[in-house]
């Protein structure tokens, strides 16, 4: 009886072995991962050249994890391992807080935060010293600024990237703004904030900068249509639920065109266009752009700003662009500054320089 | 390829499986050889040329000492053999290990050759050795069929990590096994442990040891846990890629020896070499040790014997010092024990203690790049680094970790290979199997398709 059900049962395990090879032999490759927001890996060009360098192999390696049948049912079967049976408090550097997805940031990456540094001291040396600018600086905490300090994860020294900003960046002056953020002002399954949460924020950074602060009251929350799963959703690889993104609308945002690589087709402020895209946080100024500039015909001031930024400036600029006739936005991560200067007239502006602790702490990405 | 990797698993190891078992018997070794290859082609694309002059040489050699009369030709070309086998190993292995030290103590500019070390070099240069030794010592007899030598020497199964298979041990096997369906389910059941023990286990311990090297604030507790994780690391990959040889060898009708027994729970530093790495251990005993006179000569050339051996044992892993001062500290435990009885007297509990002190902080000499972290990493589980006892970051590893470092001890020791035999032949046990089974196929297929952490540690030696 024994040798019987353990012949039985072996064999149906060997049929399902055979099964995932089968179809893993078979199966027609996908293009994208729309749970991990990326190209997947296609069958790599054969020949001699490739095969000898060992490139084809390691490319074929690629491809079979990219392709492999129910990819996306087997990372959500290891996340479960990961986190219920082996009880790991994080899967892949994501962990789960208080229903928050989050990666962890650990430890401070001390020389790309000085490469970054020395990136933003060049702009300043190139494009503004000599402009009269007055230059502010302000640093975005990422999410794990909050719950880590709450539960004990490993965390970068975020003073220490603060202090070194501060001290690294002498002439401009420094906005804090941890204060005024806790962990609710932030998607559950997103990098990014809130930006229905962030009129504090716009708050202290528009009365630094001598603005008139965003008056809620002024603005109407406006639900997007389709349901937002956030970056950590795919890489979380669990059944988290999909959240509701809101856009902060307003008269004077609907009158304000926005510009990009082409003058002739201007945008607005929020870009519905983006609503069939894979990352629904894009419809904040058309998500990742290297250069743009927003115009604000019924601007309580002639004052201009240029905002060094990344994508967390997206949705926090629309709540402080009121007092300002023309905000140009420049993301160095998608341009080289050398260039800047062909496409941007300093001249005197207030300029911030807005960066997450993400960005700081993550390699050589600014130009 | 690796084993634990969804290429052999799923694309590999199927069309081996369904050629070898279609093909008549007369061309079992011709697949074994022809897969075996493309095998070790796919990582070593040239060096597989070298395996292939290495099969032909090492064939020459054995036909050579075996039909030749005359003892001085057959100490020739036994001479031709071990000569070649050592120099490949001295040109791919050690040479810039010795440029190197030459370099530093003469202050000679001498450049280095920088050759990639050809993938299990080491353990298929020892299996040819054995064969042309044991040929000429009248132990085996010559194998005459190329493609059965070929297939021996390139065996995918245990080609790149072993376990060390000797001739003698397989030489009937390669020209008569018998296949079945016992053999297959048996042979998969313990590549799936073998697999099981690498990617879930293993692959979490390696991941927590490169954690505590990139960690900014270590602690004592964290340098203890780094030291145990990696002594239960490099078991379980180690002994999870044995189960995986040995049980792929069932599956083709091979009977491989096995390679480790428990290695943890041995009372003495002797005893944890009659359970760790037993095929290397066995071929150092039977070709270097034995050969030098073992233990029947006196004192100081014992001495000098058990030293020779210990710092061969130490470079055959690798060619550095910390490799060389890891075999010699072995060296002094087992000539310890040997002097002083009273270590043999103390209670068990401390017999075992004192074996996991020594192979523990072994394993951090072991593990260091160099010396100097060797100290640093030893210092700093003494309290000497200036760090803190315990850190946030240290408990949240520790916590993290918890459950697999609980697992990997337990699993360390006999206690689940115990509990499973007593159920071996019941109902239950057999449901109990087939439902891990199936768990250690998905989940481990699960942790590889995420991409995870997935070296081999014994791919260099």
């Amino acid at each position: 009886m024994t040798k019987k059900i353990r012949a039985l049962g072996i064999g149906a395990v060997v049929v399902l072995w055979a099964a995932l090879a089968a179809f893993a032999w078979i199966k027609q490759p996908d293009a994208f991962s729309d749970a991990e927001r990326r190209k997947l890996a296609q069958f790599p060009e054969l020949s001699t050249k490739e095969l000898l360098s060992g490139e084809f192999v390691s490319d074929f390696e690629e491809y079979t994890l990219d392709q492999f049948p129910g990819r996306d049912l087997f990372r959500r079967l290891k996340a479960m391992v990961h986190y219920n049976v082996l009880q790991q408090q994080d899967n892949n550097g994501i962990y789960i807080e208080n229903g928050y997805a989050a990666k962890l940031e650990y430890p401070l990456d001390t020389e790309a935060l000085n490469y970054a540094i020395g990136r933003l001291n060049n702009v300043y040396k190139t494009y503004l010293e000599q402009s009269g600018s007055k230059v502010y600086v302000s640093v975005v905490p990422d999410k794990g600024y909050y719950l880590t300090q709450e539960n004990g994860y490993p965390a970068m020294d975020y003073e220490k990237m603060f202090s070194a900003v501060k001290q690294g960046l002498p002439f401009a002056t420094y906005v804090d703004i941890t204060h005024t953020l806790g962990y609710g002002n932030y998607y559950f399954t997103d990098t990014h904030w809130r930006q229905e949460e962030l009129f504090l924020t716009a708050k202290t950074i528009s009365q630094a900068l001598g603005a008139t602060p965003p008056n809620p009251s002024e603005f109407t929350k406006t639900a997007l249509s389709r349901p937002f799963y956030g970056v950590y959703y795919g890489q979380a690889a669990l059944d988290l639920e999909p959240e509701t993104i809101y856009i902060m609308e307003s008269d004077l945002l609907k009158e304000c065109k926005v510009y990009g690589y082409d003058p002739s087709k201007p945008t607005s402020v929020y870009d519905m266009n983006k609503l069939t895209g894979k990352d629904l946080y894009e419809v904040f100024l058309s998500g990742a752009q290297s250069l743009l500039r927003i115009e604000n015909p019924n601007a309580k001031t002639d004052k201009e700003l240029i905002v060094f930024r990344d994508s967390f400036g997206s949705s926090l600029v629309p709540l402080i662009v009121q007092d300002y006739k023309t905000v140009t936005l420049v993301d160095i991560r998608y341009m080289d500054s050398r260039m800047l200067g062909q496409f941007v007239e300093f001249k005197g502006q207030d300029v911030l320089m807005l960066y997450s602790t993400l960005v700081l702490n993550s390699g050589k990405t600014l130009k | 390829m690796l084993f634990s990797g969804i290429p052999f698993l799923f694309y590999f190891l199927p069309v081996v499986l369904i050629a070898y078992f279609l093909v008549p018997q007369r061309f079992k070794n011709t697949v074994l050889l022809v897969f075996s290859l493309i095998f070790y082609a796919w990582g070593e694309p040239v060096y597989v040329f070298l395996m292939v002059a290495t099969i032909g040489l090492f064939y020459g050699c054995g036909i050579a000492i075996g039909k030749s009369t005359d003892i001085t030709k057959k100490k020739f070309w036994l001479t031709v053999s071990v000569v070649t086998s050592l120099a490949l190993l001295a040109v791919f292995k050690y040479a810039d290990f010795l440029l190197e030290n030459i370099n530093r103590f003469t202050g000679a500019e001498i450049p280095l050759l920088g050759l990639a070390l050809p993938i299990g070099i080491s353990f298929y240069t020892f299996q040819c050795l054995s064969y042309t030794i044991d040929v000429y010592r009248g132990d085996a007899q010559i194998q005459k069929n190329i493609v059965s030598f070929g297939a021996y020497v390139s065996l995918f199964p245990q080609l790149i990590a072993g376990p060390i298979v000797r001739y003698v041990d397989v030489a009937r096997q390669l020209e008569n096994r018998s296949h079945s369906w016992e053999n297959v389910t048996l042979g998969l059941r313990r590549f799936l442990v073998g697999l099981a023990k690498k990617v879930i286990v293993a692959n979490q311990l390696g991941e927590l040891t490169e954690l505590f090297r990139s960690a900014q604030e270590k602690s004592v507790l964290f340098y203890w846990i780094y030291a145990i994780a990696f002594a239960l690391h490099i078991y379980f990959d180690f002994s999870g890629y044995s189960d995986m040889a040995i049980g792929l060898g069932r599956v083709f009708g091979f009977r491989f020896v096995e390679n480790f027994n428990y290695p943890y729970i041995s009372k003495s530093v002797s005893e944890f070499w009659r359970r760790w790495h037993i095929s290397l251990g066995s071929w150092f005993r039977d070709y270097v040790y034995i050969p030098l006179g073992g233990n029947r000569v006196s004192k100081g050339r014992w001495v000098f014997n058990i030293l020779v051996v210990w710092m061969l044992t130490g470079l055959w892993h690798g060619a550095a010092w910390n490799f060389v001062l890891w075999g010699l500290l072995y060296a002094v435990f087992l000539l310890l024990e040997k002097w002083v009885p009273a270590l043999q007297k103390m209670p068990t509990v401390l017999r075992r203690t004192y074996v996991l002190l020594v192979v523990v902080l072994g394993f951090v000499l072991f593990n260091a790049a160099d010396l100097n972290q060797a100290v640093s990493d030893i210092g700093g589980m003494f309290g000497m680094s200036g760090v803190p006892l315990v850190t946030g970051t240290t408990l949240y590893y520790l916590k993290s970790y918890s459950i697999i470092l609980l697992a990997a001890l337990v699993g360390s020791t006999p206690i689940v290979r115990t509990a499973a035999q007593k159920l071996e032949n019941r109902p239950v046990g057999a449901v109990l199997e087939i439902v891990m089974m199936a768990a250690f196929l998905l989940v481990c297929t699960a942790y590889l398709v995420d991409g995870s952490f997935n070296p081999f540690l014994y791919f260099r030696f």
